[in-house]
């Protein structure tokens, strides 16, 4: 497509922008994360590092308790993301794919639970949790943070659902195979973008939540990152250094994902939304 | 379902009594299976959404102050006192400002970003994966990188603004009620405004590039397209989003949290930091699911007139 010369001067200025918006903080926390503390609090802040030091990233790893928050971030979002596609996609099948009573009365009641606001579940899962001992466990936040996936989860395998052709499905049917047999072997290596997706949403949601984690884990060992790194902040006077060097550590994870299974994810939010 | 059997129909046809029998016994099994494929996930919801809800209602009727005890039946008391309270209504009032200030500034935002995307130009299909950054990053770590840049030892903001003559000497950024809200309502719609970027680009999409093509025929120009043309396609797109979008940015409450903890001075505490706060610091649990059940009313409200505007746009 031609543009006009201000038009695209107009695209190129907008482009810069958002670049500088969203990739100006980012670098100016990593490359800090590797200053020395005297230029981290320099009157007049640097673009460009010029010092190096990792002795931010050796005080983290070796004096904070943040290695094993990392751990257990991992342990949480990795179980969640594996339960939610578990319960996600066969749902989604249920709900997109097959003859399902009462379905419409159900989709709603999903969509519903998707813009849910947690605060207001907030004590009595607590006081529920409390009750079947799963205060200060892992498990409680694996089923809160799936809990929580789920409803945006089965809404956008929709959209993957709906790239598979049914002859497919009906061909292997007219075979004799049942169902379950059809969904394994035929939609699930099919569908393994959609897989994917949900994935990476359950486990992005899952490592960024703070709420829930704040309140139902109770022993420093068993923190996440977000409220164990959250408790570093105010334990030590501001350590700087400290604290772009574990903002960095944390944002590594979720950047690796999503540079392996970013475009899926992105084709799954854009290709059934809002419809 | 039917449609792609031409032939078992024929035959069921012929011989009705046998194949139609075979037919709805599969039907049968086949919605017993999809009840069972959603049944383990609307089971979880039930029971850690639905079912703390009941809880919530239960709770604000009595009087608890520790989890595990039952409490006092006070009836509608906690009700009462808690919508005598300025404390409630000024939340209310803040978490409004929230939404509507996050409302205009993430759809400003996404709107440009959108139309940007749409465009074609070198490295388009990297740009829309990773405009996602600032999203999918924990909420701790774009507290930790705006209050550093924010803060007056090593902050870059406040050196720029000086430097670029809109400032005349460095600022507290959440020193004031005003600019404290101010400036979280910037944070959050810097986090959030790239998903509503991609709902946006979504909608762009799918407007028929050929009606554009028509228009430009037409000599039509670039403001003129997007006004009678992308704008009112984009029109219930932008409506679904404004309601989700409310309810989402209603929710947020760990950015508000870390970052000025509802201060300075209560002038960021919205509702969600007012039950947190009720609950967890002045162990009052029963006043919070009081103002808990208050507020999913609200939210319910909302969501319901919402909705019924827009089936009668739709109708009109």
């Amino acid at each position: 497509m031609k543009q006009s010369l201000p038009l695209r001067l107009l695209l190129a200025v907008t482009i810069l922008f958002f670049l500088l918006l969203i990739g100006l903080p980012f670098w100016w926390v990593i490359s800090g994360s590797f200053k020395l503390p005297q230029e981290i609090i320099a009157r007049e802040p640097t673009l460009v590092p010029q010092s190096f030091t990792l002795q931010h990233y050796a005080k983290l790893l070796d004096a904070s308790a943040y290695p094993t928050y990392l751990v257990n971030s991992l342990i949480v979002g990795l179980a969640s993301s594996v339960l939610t596609v578990l319960l996600a996609v066969p749902a989604a099948y249920a709900f997109f794919r097959m003859e399902l009573p009462f379905r419409e009365g159900m989709y709603r009641a999903i969509l519903l639970a998707y813009a849910f606001p947690g605060v207001i579940v907030l004590i009595p899962i607590y006081g529920l949790f409390a009750q079947l001992g799963l205060v200060d466990n892992l498990l409680a936040l694996i089923i809160v943070n799936t809990t929580f996936a789920l409803p945006f989860s089965i809404w956008m395998m929709r959209s993957f659902l709906a790239t598979i052709p049914r002859d497919l499905e009906e061909a292997a049917r007219m075979d004799g195979a049942p169902t379950p047999v059809i969904l394994r072997r035929i939609l699930v290596p099919l569908i393994l973008p959609g897989v994917a997706a949900v994935g990476v949403f359950a486990f992005i949601s899952s490592w960024t939540e703070y709420l829930f984690a704040s309140v139902l884990i109770l022993s420093d060992d068993k923190r996440t990152v977000p409220v164990g790194f959250a408790g570093i902040i105010g334990q030590y006077q501001i350590d700087w250094g400290l604290l772009l060097a574990g903002a960095s550590l944390a944002i590594l994870p979720v950047v690796i994902i999503f540079s392996l299974v970013g475009r899926a994810f992105v084709s799954g939010l854009t290709d059934g939304a809002v419809k | 379902m039917e449609r792609g059997f031409p032939k078992p129909r024929t035959k069921e046809a012929a011989d009705p009594g046998v194949g139609g029998q075979g037919l709805r016994r599969r039907r049968l099994s086949e919605r017993k299976l999809a009840l069972l494929f959603v049944t383990p996930a609307l089971g979880l919801l039930a029971l850690t959404l639905l079912w703390p809800l009941v809880l919530a209602v239960d709770l604000s009727l009595r009087d608890v102050r520790f989890i595990g005890k039952p409490g006092e039946f006070v009836g509608l008391a906690n009700y009462t006192d808690v919508l005598g309270e300025a404390r409630f209504w000024q939340s209310g009032l803040r978490s409004l400002i929230w939404v509507a200030g996050n409302a205009v500034v993430q759809t400003a935002l996404a709107l440009a970003a959108a139309l940007v995307l749409h465009q074609s130009f070198p490295g388009v299909r990297i740009a829309r994966v990773w405009v996602l950054l600032t999203w999918i990053v924990p909420t701790v770590v774009v507290v930790i990188i705006w209050r550093w840049l924010l803060s007056n030892s090593g902050g870059m903001i406040n050196p720029l603004l000086v430097q670029a003559g809109l400032l005349e000497a460095p600022v507290g950024f959440f020193s004031s009620r005003e600019s404290a809200m101010t400036t979280l309502v910037l944070i959050n719609s810097w986090r959030w405004f790239p998903f509503v970027t991609l709902m946006i680009l979504a909608a762009l999409t799918r407007i028929p590039g050929d009606l554009d093509e028509a228009a430009r025929m037409d000599g039509a120009g670039a403001w003129q397209r997007f006004r009678r043309i992308t704008w009112p396609l984009l029109q219930p797109t932008l409506s679904v989003l404004l309601v989700v979008g409310t309810l989402l940015s209603f929710n947020v409450f760990d950015i508000i949290w870390l970052t000025t903890a509802g201060g300075p001075s209560g002038g960021t505490q919205t509702l969600p930091v007012l039950i947190y706060e009720t609950a967890f610091k002045g162990y009052e649990l029963s006043r919070a699911a009081a103002i808990s059940v208050l507020t999913g009313l609200a939210l319910m409200g909302f969501a319901i007139a919402a909705s019924r505007s827009m089936t009668r746009e739709e109708g009109a």
